[in-house]
């Protein structure tokens, strides 16, 4: 190809900072970006490993042109939640905490009109 | 060359941008981590907001959190909704670099494509347009450039990008063509105006054309025009309704004022245009829609609920965009009040409506059903404002 044309990288605006150090900021980018490159190199994975079993030589090229079906796809999104399930264990964690002393500010009179209707 | 086509996957048309398998497991990853978000970490603000800020709100002030607004200086600092929100606003950057990997890629045969698109429709630019303030001030939704910028000369790259984008953004809930809010305006008109047919069409805002081309097939007598400020969306709106067989004239105008006639149009449309614009804005487009109709002719806004139909927190956490997403105008234009607006501008009043309607397209299985920042597409429903002239 010819010519390279770079696209902007920064969307215009100032972005907000999530925690109190900035470098915090930078390394949950990061790590993100990380996850899904973990993500990207595991379908690869996966690819190799289907072509393999329809008698296909996985060479980079066909690995590249690659296209998975609904099937595939379907069990890729399936991989992918709980692959996220464990990296972001520490939210999950902190989640289900969260809904343990959510429920626990509840009045037990609530409790009782939830079970009375039925709930 | 990819073919695969089906109702789960974006539809192939011939300017989309192709993308080697990582280049689609990248952006699979993305649409992955949003709906893991939307459904499994999202949730937990709830919990968060009882359990400790609601609590602690009501200790220093007072009272209750009780509008939207006291919820989010409840919320603003509490270490859980912080660090969603940085993963949400890391979500919606990672969409925008997964698709530009591939549109820089092959930005040049993007470009050749769309200057070969066939002669059905029309495509008209202006390069002396004005690019509205509020588009130049930040990227709407993060997005590099906007819709505006041009990279090159008869770009195409922000079409290309914002078109995949959509799809990821949506998690695919708005159909293979991303056409949902199209689809689902139309529905409406065709379920409360039975008998209309509009001889002549206009989308404001029509972007790359998602929801302007379902109008082709819904009045296929109908002239149909679609306008919008940016020329690199233009050019790959043309290209993909001329690939896809479908007439349109495309030009660039600021919906504010455009050059058609007084009384051109029997029905005026623009899905999800109003909330990227202004105050003042929205009633000039307005007033332009007042000028355009003919007597008896329907304009018809889509959008995502005003807040004053949702309970105060699901209120908060669909405000979200306004400050985390570069959406400056999302919160206020989510107060607008149909009747008042139409009275404003010269419309009759008693004629204004507001209505939901349900999305047209069947994904029940991946929508969360709820309204809130980061889940667009996910409550399966679209708010519907407008007059009838
Ligand atoms: C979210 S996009 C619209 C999406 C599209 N209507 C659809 O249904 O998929 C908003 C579009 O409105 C355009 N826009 C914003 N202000 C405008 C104005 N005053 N006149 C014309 N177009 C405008 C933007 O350039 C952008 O392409």
């Amino acid at each position: 190809m010819a010519e390279t044309i770079t696209l902007q990288k920064k969307a215009r605006g100032e972005r907000p900072q999530y925690f109190a150090d900035p470098a915090i900021d930078k390394a949950l980018s990061i790590t993100l970006a990380l996850a899904g490159e973990v993500a990207v190199l595991r379908d690869r994975i996966d690819t190799i490993e289907r072509l393999a079993e329809a008698g296909q030589s996985p060479t980079r090229a066909a690995v590249d042109a690659y296209v998975p079906d609904a099937a595939v796809r379907a069990a890729r999104d399936a991989w992918r939640d709980s692959y996220l399930d464990t990296v972001l264990r520490i939210i999950h964690q902190e989640r289900e905490e969260l809904e343990q002393r959510a429920a626990d500010t509840k009045p037990y009179a609530a409790v009782i009109d939830e079970v009375e209707a039925g709930g | 060359m990819q073919t695969n086509q089906d109702l789960s996957t974006q539809f192939r048309h011939g300017v989309l941008p192709q993308t080697t398998s990582d280049e689609f497991s990248r952006q699979e990853f993305v649409k992955s981590l949003k709906f893991h978000l939307a459904s499994k970490v999202s949730l937990g603000n709830q919990d968060a907001f009882e359990a400790r800020a609601k609590p602690a709100f009501t200790k220093t002030t007072g009272a209750e959190p009780e509008t939207y607004a006291d919820i989010r200086r409840a919320m603003s600092d509490d270490p859980y909704y912080r660090f969603w929100s940085a993963m949400q606003r890391n979500s919606q950057e990672m969409m925008w670099k997964s698709v530009q990997i591939p549109v820089e890629r092959q930005l040049p045969e993007l470009i050749a494509k769309a200057g070969e698109a066939g002669g059905k429709g029309t495509l008209k630019l202006n390069p002396e347009l004005e690019i509205p303030r509020y588009h130049r001030g930040v990227d709407i939704h993060c997005m590099p450039g906007g819709y505006h910028t041009e990279f090159t000369a008869d770009d195409v790259a922000n079409g290309a990008v914002y078109d995949s984008a959509v799809y990821i953004y949506a998690m695919g809930r708005m159909g293979p063509l991303n056409s949902d809010i199209g689809d689902t305006t139309i529905a409406w008109i065709k379920e409360n105006h039975p008998d209309f047919k509009p001889r002549r069409i206009l989308d404001m805002g029509c972007s790359v054309g998602h929801s302007t081309l379902s109008y082709c097939d819904a009045w296929p007598e109908a002239e149909i025009f679609a306008i919008d400020v940016g020329a690199p969306v233009l050019r790959y709106a043309h290209a993909r309704a001329e690939s896809m067989g479908k007439s349109v004239h495309f030009s660039q105008q600021n919906a504010e004022a455009t050059d058609f006639e007084d009384g051109t149009f029997d029905l005026i449309v623009s899905h999800i245009l109003v909330h990227e614009t202004s105050n003042a804005a929205m009633r000039n487009i307005m007033r332009e829609c007042n000028r355009l109709l003919t007597p008896g002719g329907l304009a018809v806004h889509a959008e995502t609920p005003p807040y004053r139909d949702l309970p105060a927190y699901d209120a908060f956490m669909l405000d979200w965009d306004t400050r985390n997403n570069n959406e400056p105008y999302w919160g206020a234009s989510h107060e607008l009040v149909t009747a008042d607006i139409a009275a404003e501008c010269g419309f009759d009043p008693a004629k204004s409506f507001e209505a939901y309607q349900p999305s047209a397209f069947e994904a029940t299985e991946r929508r969360t059903k709820v309204f809130q920042g980061g889940d667009f597409g996910g409550g399966g429903a679209w708010w519907l404002w407008g007059v009838q002239k």
